[in-house]
């Protein structure tokens, strides 16, 4: 194991730093219909109220997956000019740490704790903080790993879910 | 429901039944457009292969995630619901493939007077690569009020 890149980034000093906290726009019946229409899930408590008022959360929901994007995209709506030339501006687990766009970042893995759906009309809350960081030598070089652990809560105040997410960042390769 | 599946009519080692899904450009354009996501890898294929090395343009990760979640609210029915899903990405998924996704129970138990299951999860694509193995907990009604 060579030199610690975490040491030379400086990032170990967030382990347990909170995330910014965001709050979504309310949720519409269609953000809803059109997150199941693009995962294929037809059931119809997605897409009719009365067949959903009968079902088992007695109103329209999400799919259960759909928490974790109930707060919109924080940072997210830019101008093209102002994205990256991947396409991307921020993204759910990446940390906003100096220098994180140095390296390249995907999705290692991830758990969700569901305690209440999404129903229509909500607005969604996010809390969060770095809950983990690591590193190890990959195949193709140093790998760092940085787990988050936020809670979606509802305008109630109640919790819908948790989430801890691990992203995996590695040295950007130029080609 | 008629057809409510209860915690006492599964054993451990039981796989529940297959959900097959298929992943097309279309389905991820409607996914990247409904939550405004923009990463390249997952729309632009001179992007995705040249750039990045990629086979083809790949499926967002989440859609993974809810496919577990379709897959798994459906077996619970009416009266059981998915409590915690913990999914790793392996293996990109891509438009065309054809995936499986299925589950075995590794084990069951009541905790509080209520009946939960624990399953391994896959999703296999047609050659038979798991691209994103998961684990779940199921909660399923009872039939009886037995005391844990």
């Amino acid at each position: 194991m060579g030199e610690s890149l975490l040491d030379k980034l400086g990032w170990r000093k967030y382990i347990g730093q909170e995330t910014p906290s965001y709050t979504g726009e309310t949720v519409l019946a269609r953000d809803i219909r059109r997150y199941a229409l693009a995962i294929d899930d037809l059931n119809p408590i997605y897409f009719d109220e009365n067949a959903a008022k009968k079902g088992k959360y007695g109103g329209l929901t999400a799919p259960l997956g759909y928490v974790s994007w109930a707060i919109g995209v924080p940072g997210g709506e830019k101008s093209v000019k102002e994205l990256g030339e991947d396409g991307l501006a921020t993204f759910v687990g990446v940390p906003e740490f100096p220098n994180t766009w140095e390296l390249g970042w995907v999705r290692g893995g991830e758990e969700l704790e569901f305690f209440k759906p999404v129903y229509v009309g909500d607005q969604v809350t996010v809390t969060g903080n770095i809950v983990d960081m690591s590193e190890k030598d990959g195949r193709s070089g140093k790998m760092i790993f940085v787990t988050s652990l936020f809670t979606y809560k509802n305008q109630k105040g109640e919790t819908l879910a948790k989430h801890r997410v691990t992203m995996i960042a590695t040295p950007r390769k130029e080609s | 429901m008629n057809n409510q599946i209860f915690y006492e009519d599964v054993v451990e080692g039981q796989e529940i039944p297959v959900l097959e899904k298929q992943v097309t450009t279309v389905n991820i354009l409607m996914y990247l457009s409904t939550v405004w996501l923009m990463d390249r890898i997952h729309f632009d294929y001179p992007f995705a292969t040249q750039r990045r090395g990629l086979p083809n343009v790949v499926a967002p990760g989440n859609m993974a995630g809810d496919y577990y979640v379709q897959l798994l609210s459906d077996w619970a029915g009416e009266r059981g619901e998915l409590r915690k899903l913990s999914i790793q990405f392996r293996s990109f998924m891509t438009p065309g493939d054809i995936l499986a996704c299925g589950g075995k129970i590794i084990s069951k138990y009541i905790q509080e007077g209520k009946g939960y299951v624990e399953l391994e999860l896959w999703i296999k694509n047609q050659n038979n690569i798991n691209c994103v193995p998961g684990k779940a907990i199921v909660e399923l009604p009872l039939k009886g009020l037995k005391k844990a």
